[in-house]
Order: structure tokens, then C-alpha cells, then sequence
């Protein structure tokens, strides 16, 4: 077991350096006037110059590189150009934003879709069929056009829930939950269907295996064969696509946090590109990338609880 | 039977739903309780990039800084200056000497006295920290204490500007004991009417200011609270106020007529105007454009009107000069100088030894399809052919000030009158990549220079001559779409700002 996760901590390191080193790559050659977006318009040619000294623009490529590894190692990660906030504060004051988002979103589908799966599954007919339906019609309509609608319907036409976030440290719960309602409806309605129509697909492949046939017939009680023994064999299924949409969810997070103006990850990173922000976009790529290894590190290590074949492997 | 479990699903959503929403119902009415102890709540476009004073930039950020900062000098909304930290101030005969006189009861926020060797500092400041707005110090030589509450600011030439500057990003006061420090950045201070409340905001997102209670000015102090939200998104920006969560922001033509069918106050006023700027006056990359008749021609190309109409919904106002209604430049007989003609256009053309026309390459930027194919088209109406070379937002403004187009659309702030000559008609300004210039216009910005009190009639000269000499192609001027709840908050426009000043805000009721 041990060796299996040091295994995988191994590989995650090796993907974060690859990544971080690609994105400064990218940065690198598409962010050419930096100086100039920080200063204005105004600003004259002796102005940029010095602005791009200062930032260190003016280094080439593999010593800004490395500077930038060499801080990051020490747990620094600079200070932002267009903020002047150090990046790990920044990150830290929009993560609990997004996680809270996320973790909130994936918890109901979890719920929402086990529910409808399993009821699928069992009794199928007018159910499964409502299910199958709904899949498709989820799948098809993206995450972002729920949220529109939402918006519409419940922040602008009946006014229930804040247009855009109210929230802000110091904010009560009662702010994170008006502003964090809607945005998490939307990814619940995106991700619900797929995730339910997987548990559904698992649960029929489950109840057709000759040990239920066995246990049922020994006269086992149905509950306990379908909540004891055929979903800890299904479980599996299930719990990679949660993680899939978990991660999933981090990118979709991006169009979500900016159509409800929520100050999250996503609405930092798509700031932090548009202006070039290097020192911002590899923080928010170290922490994503950070938060997808650890995932999926938990995920294999459930699915080893769950099922010791997976361990034995 | 069968959709029990369907049901129950059901039942938990909307239980899930009736519960969130009653809690939503309870924030709501929670933020609407602390916005009648009068709060003031703005939408703005820009975040800021630091709260050092020498970095600050006019335009939107104006009220976020004036929230922390006061001014030296202060630029009442219809641009008249007033005393602020300076109350009095005089120039000397040939306009390279200012001197000031500064209030001796005021304190910054960290008990720093506000005083001639602080006023220094700061100016001194301003102009070696390389801010955006550093260019409004050029003409600062040295700045002298002459006493305690009295300081000289000393020009290397006059600047007809320079009090209006004092009003703006170079005016700006913050603690001596704080100016240079890495803290200032995230955290002003000032001795400006309100505090920064840096728990309750989030870079990029919020900032929430709270009273200062020490203020030597409650008439300028009218809110208990004031929330700036950042919303660079015009669709946040509509949402947000139409749901009541800011009190004002600046909208577009797109979104402002769902903002008055929600019953929102709109305040007009025109701020930047739109068109081309016609670089190559002396023909280095385009020869033809070295012929004024060829630049007249691109003016009478354009039909103003009907361009207004279609692209800007009417939203502005037709003109063919560069310099604004609010400014004493202003000519209202040249806002028609160049009616829509192309039989004249094409005339002047074939007058120039361009009967057939030429071609030439002009930078797209990102969003301006739809009025850069009009150009083309009206352009190419009169035998000009243009190919349009898409350009990234970040590298538009660089590019064209490099001098890497022959022309280029741009859509630019009508200040006062030096400080427009000084953007786009003098040898060194950013929007005159060329450097063109000729003995008459230069004899025309040399006396607007000197001209002290008449440097604004003065500039009706240089206006006259850029227009006749078709040095840009002015479209319109263009409407600022500025939406107020006037349940909550009154407003009063600042001209030449593209929001109103902090203090231009005050309680409804």
C-alpha cells in the first residue's frame, strides 16, 4: 500500500513539474507586453523599460524559469504583477470559494445520483427511462446555460438569491449559502445525469452476477444484498466518475465563478491569463494541479478500501 | 408504484431548494438592513494593481483611491478646481513656479502629520516610481519646502495642466512614513475619508471601506461605508444592480436597455470619442497619407450618422473633432466639418494622383468587427482599400503606439486641452507615433503652453488646424451609460472622467 502511494506521489510530482514548466513556456511567448498592460496606455518607452526591469522581463527565458522554481521550492510563489498580493495569499483567499463550491456540488450529486442510479437500476421501467432520458438532455446542455438561466429565473426575475456573490471574508454563512446555492444547482443538474446513468449501469451489472443469484437464493433480504454486497462491487464505477466530474468541475468552475462573479480560482485564473499574470496563472496552476493529484490519490485509495481487488493489483 | 423513489427524489430537491432559498431570503435581507445605514455600493471595471499612491490612474479607479487618498487639489464636477489639502495657490509671472498652500490639520491614518515635507515626499515619490500617470510629473524640476504649510513646485517649463494633475493620480497623498513600503501596496494609507477594511475584502473581487473617523472634511464624508465590487464583466455589471446589489455602475449599449426596463436612472454624459487616428501624416508606411486632400477624403467618407445609429445605437454624439464639448477647445462649428461626401472623397482622391484609390493595412481589434467592417466597407466605397490585420487586445494599444500602422480606430478620453494635445498632438506624445508636427501647429501648442488662464481659448487654434488638416477621422463622441437606484443613491456627473469622483455620491433620502 505504501509503496503504491509513493508511487503515485512520485508521479504527481513529475506531472506538476512537467506542467508548470509548459505553462511558463506558454506565458513566456505569448505575454510580450506586460509592462505596458501594468502601466497604461501613457506610459513611454523609458517607463516600460524600467517596469520590465523591475518584474525581471528582461532576464531570458531559463533564468526567469528558474528563479521562479527556486522560490517555488522554498513555498514562495511571488507576488502577483497586477495585484501586488503575494500569490499564495491570493489563492488562499479564493480557495475555500471554490472547494466550497466543488466539494458542495459533488456531495449532491453523490447523493442525488446514487438515489436515482440505484433506482434505476432496481426497478427500471418509467424510472430508468426518465433517467436515460435526462442523461442525454444533461450531457447536451452545457453547465454555463443553467447557470443563465438560473440567474434569470431566480437572482434577476423572483429575486430569491443574490445576482452576484456577496461573498466576502467575514461574510455570515448566510451569504456563502445565497451566493453558492445557485452556482451549485447548476453543476448538480451537469453532472447528475452522467454520474446517475454510470451507478445505474454498475448496479445492473452487479444484480446480474451469479453471487446475487446465490445469496438470493439463500433467502438473504434484497436491501441488504443490493446496499451490502452489490453496491460495494458497484461503488468503484461510481466513484471514478465523481472524481472525474470533481475535476472536471475545476475547469468548469472557470465560466461558472465568472457568471456569478464569485470570487473563486476560476475568476482569478481567467483574470490572471487574460493580463498575463505569471506569477498568479503558475500559482493557480500548482494548486489545481495539486488538488487533482490529491483526489485522485484518495479516490484509488477508497476504491482500495472498497473493493480489495483493486489492492491486490 | 414504480416512481416512488423518483417522488421521494423530488421531494428532497425541492425541500433542498425551499430551504437554500429561505436562507437566501435572510442574507438578503440582511445586506439590504446595513445598505440603508447608508452604505454606498459601486461596480467597477478595473482592479486595482496597487494602493502606492504614485501608481494610482485616473479614470475608473479614481473613486476607489479617493476613498483612501485626498488630493491636493479638487476638481469639482464641472472641473472648476477647489482647495482640498491645498488651499490656496499661485503661479509666478513666467508659469515654472507654483507654490502652495497646504492645509496644517490634517493626519494621515497612521498619525503622520500631513505637512510641506509630506507633500514633498509624496511628489517626489510620484515621480521617480515609475506609476502609470508618471507622465503627469514631466515638467516637476524639484520641489522645494518653503515652511511649514507651504511648498513650491518648480517646472522645468510651464504646464498649463499641472493643477489639474495636482487633482488627479499625481495628487495624491499618502503617508510619508508609508510611501516605498511593500504594505502600501495592499493596504493604503492615506488621510482620504474612508479606510481600507482589508478583513472584508478580496483582492480583485471587493474592497470595503469603513469611515475614518479622524476626517477633516464630513461634508466630503457622506457614507458610513463604502463597498467598491469589481465586475469586469458588463453582463455581473447589469446583474448586479438590477438585483440591487450595487447602487451604480456604467453600462453599454447592449445592456442598457434591460437597466431601464428595471426601472434604474440612467446618466448620460460623453467622455472619449471614437475614430481613426491617422498616424502616417508624413507618408513613412502609406505615401499617399502624406496628402492632406487623401486624409480629407477618408473624413468625408464616413457616413457619422448612420454609423452611429447601427454600431453605437445612437448612444453619442456626430462630430469631426477630437476635442470634447466640455472643454473651452471646443469648436461646435467643426463637429460638422466633415459631412458625409463620397463624391468629394473620391474628387480628392483623383486631386491627390489617387484616382484609383490605394490599399493599406489597419489593425482589428478583438470586438471591433462589426465597426471595422464598416469602415471597410465606406472605405472602400470611395476606391480606398483596407486589409485588416487582427491584433491581440494586450498588444493593440503597444502596437499602435509603436508606429506599426499606418492608422488605427481607437477610442480615446477628451481631457483638457493640454492634457489632449500633450496625448495625441505633440512630437512626443504616445498617440503621435510619427512625430509629425509643422512650424504653424507647433508656433499654435507653444502659446497654449504659455497661456496660463487662455492656454484653453489658446487651444481652439490647434484644434482648428489638426481638424483642417484631417489629422484623425472622428466619428462621434461617445455616451457613458452611467445607471444609479435612485431609491438609494444621487449622483452628479464629472465631466472628462469616465465615472464620477467618490464625493459626487450622496444618500437619496
Amino acid at each position: 500500500m505504501l509503496i503504491f502511494i509513493i508511487r503515485r506521489l512520485v508521479s504527481g510530482v513529475t506531472v506538476l513539474v512537467a506542467l508548470c514548466c509548459v505553462t511558463f513556456f506558454l506565458l513566456y511567448y505569448s505575454g510580450s507586453n506586460i509592462a505596458q498592460n501594468i502601466l497604461g496606455e501613457f506610459a513611454t518607452s523609458d517607463q516600460i523599460a524600467a517596469k520590465e526591469h523591475e518584474l525581471g522581463l528582461d532576464q531570458p527565458l531559463i533564468v526567469r524559469m528558474l528563479n521562479w522554481f527556486g522560490g517555488a521550492l522554498h513555498g514562495d510563489l511571488g507576488t502577483s504583477w497586477f495585484t501586488n498580493e503575494p500569490v499564495t495569499q491570493s489563492l488562499l483567499s479564493r480557495l475555500p470559494v471554490t472547494l466550497a463550491l466543488i466539494v458542495t456540488a459533488t456531495i449532491g450529486i453523490a447523493i442525488l445520483a446514487s438515489g436515482f442510479g440505484i433506482a434505476a437500476a432496481v426497478k427500471r421501467g418509467g424510472v430508468d427511462r426518465l433517467l436515460q432520458t435526462g442523461a442525454v438532455v444533461g450531457q447536451a446542455i452545457p453547465e454555463f446555460v443553467f447557470a443563465i438561466i438560473l440567474v434569470t429565473v431566480f437572482a434577476i426575475g423572483l429575486g430569491w438569491f443574490p445576482a452576484t456573490s456577496s461573498i466576502a471574508p467575514g461574510a455570515g454563512g448566510a451569504a456563502w449559502i445565497a451566493s453558492l446555492a445557485l452556482p451549485v444547482i447548476a453543476l448538480v443538474i451537469n453532472g447528475l445525469t452522467s454520474t446517475a446513468q454510470q451507478i445505474r449501469s454498475a448496479v445492473i451489472g452487479e444484480l446480474e452476477r451469479d453471487y446475487v443469484r446465490t445469496l438470493r437464493s439463500r433467502g438473504t433480504p434484497e436491501p441488504v444484498i443490493l446496499f451490502k454486497h452489490v453496491m460495494r462491487s458497484a461503488a468503484p464505477a461510481g466513484l471514478t466518475v465523481l472524481s472525474l466530474h470533481f475535476i472536471g468541475m475545476l475547469g468548469g468552475v472557470v465560466i461558472i465563478e465568472q457568471i456569478f462573479a464569485l470570487p473563486g480560482m476560476g475568476a482569478l485564473a481567467v483574470q490572471s491569463t487574460t493580463l498575463g499574470d505569471t506569477p498568479l496563472v503558475m500559482g493557480v496552476v500548482v494548486y489545481t494541479v495539486v488538488i487533482v493529484i490529491i483526489v485522485n490519490l484518495l479516490v484509488d485509495l477508497a476504491n482500495g478500501w472498497l473493493n480489495p481487488k483493486v489492492r491486490v493489483s | 408504484m414504480k416512481f416512488r423513489p423518483l417522488a421521494a427524489g423530488i421531494a428532497v430537491l425541492t425541500a433542498a431548494t425551499v430551504a437554500l432559498a429561505g436562507c437566501a431570503g435572510g442574507g438578503g435581507a440582511a445586506t439590504g438592513g446595513t445598505t440603508a445605514g447608508k452604505t454606498l455600493t459601486l461596480g467597477s471595471l478595473s482592479n486595482v494593481t496597487s494602493f502606492d499612491p504614485a501608481q494610482a490612474h485616473l479614470g475608473h479607479l479614481m473613486p476607489t483611491y479617493q476613498a483612501a487618498y485626498d488630493t491636493l487639489i479638487l476638481r469639482e464636477p464641472d472641473g472648476t478646481l477647489a482647495p482640498m489639502l491645498a488651499t490656496k495657490w499661485e503661479y509666478n509671472d513666467d508659469q515654472t513656479q507654483l507654490t502652495l498652500d497646504l492645509r496644517d490639520d490634517v493626519t494621515f491614518t497612521d498619525g503622520a502629520k500631513f505637512d510641506a515635507a509630506a507633500a514633498k515626499a509624496n511628489l517626489d515619490h510620484f515621480k521617480s516610481a515609475n506609476g502609470p500617470d508618471a507622465n503627469e510629473a514631466k515638467s516637476i524640476k524639484d520641489v522645494q519646502v518653503v515652511d511649514d504649510d507651504t511648498v513650491r513646485v518648480d517646472l522645468t517649463e510651464a504646464d498649463p495642466a499641472m493643477l489639474y494633475y495636482l487633482s488627479q493620480a499625481a495628487g495624491f497623498m499618502g503617508s510619508p512614513k508609508a510611501l516605498g513600503t511593500e504594505a502600501i501596496k495592499t493596504d493604503p494609507v492615506g488621510s482620504g475619508p474612508y479606510v481600507l477594511d482589508k478583513a472584508a475584502s478580496v483582492n480583485g473581487s471587493q474592497f470595503t471601506f469603513t469611515k475614518n473617523p479622524k476626517y477633516w472634511n464630513k461634508d466630503l464624508q457622506k457614507y458610513d461605508k463604502v463597498v467598491v465590487k469589481i465586475l469586469p464583466d458588463v453582463t455581473a455589471r447589469l446583474n448586479a444592480i438590477v438585483s440591487g446589489q450595487v447602487d451604480a455602475v456604467l453600462l453599454d449599449p447592449k445592456t442598457a436597455p434591460k437597466a431601464e426596463q428595471a426601472g434604474l436612472t440612467q446618466t448620460k454624459w460623453t467622455n472619449d470619442w471614437s475614430g481613426l487616428l491617422l498616424f502616417d501624416r508624413d507618408g513613412k508606411i502609406v505615401p499617399a497619407l502624406k496628402d492632406v486632400k487623401v486624409r480629407q477624403a477618408i473624413n468625408y467618407a464616413f457616413d457619422r450618422k448612420t454609423m452611429l445609429k447601427e454600431v453605437m445605437g445612437g448612444e453619442g454624439e456626430v462630430t469631426s473633432q477630437v476635442f470634447g464639448k466640455s472643454n473651452d477647445a471646443y469648436i461646435p462649428a467643426l463637429d460638422d466639418a466633415y459631412p458625409y461626401d463620397p463624391a468629394k472623397a473620391k474628387q480628392l482622391l483623383s486631386e491627390a494622383g489617387y484616382p484609383d484609390g490605394f490599399s493599406m493595412n489597419v489593425p482589428l481589434l478583438p470586438g471591433t468587427e462589426s465597426i471595422m467592417a464598416v469602415v471597410k466597407q465606406q472605405l472602400a466605397d470611395v476606391g480606398i482599400t483596407i486589409k485588416l490585420s487582427s491584433v491581440p487586445q494586450t498588444s493593440y494599444v503597444s502596437d499602435i503606439i509603436a508606429g506599426k500602422f499606418p492608422l488605427a480606430w481607437f477610442q480615446i478620453f477628451q481631457g483638457e486641452p493640454w492634457v489632449a494635445i500633450r496625448q495625441m498632438i505633440t512630437t512626443d506624445a504616445a498617440y503621435n507615433p510619427f512625430h509629425t508636427t509643422s512650424d504653424e501647429l507647433q508656433a499654435d501648442i507653444d502659446a497654449v503652453q504659455t497661456g496660463g488662464d487662455k492656454a484653453g481659448e489658446l487651444a481652439k487654434k490647434v484644434n482648428q488646424y489638426v481638424t483642417d488638416n484631417a489629422w484623425f477621422a472622428p466619428w462621434f463622441r461617445v455616451n457613458q451609460q452611467y445607471f444609479t437606484n435612485a431609491k438609494k443613491v444621487k449622483v452628479e456627473v464629472q465631466i472628462q472622467q469616465a465615472v464620477p469622483n467618490l464625493y459626487n455620491y450622496s444618500p437619496a433620502s
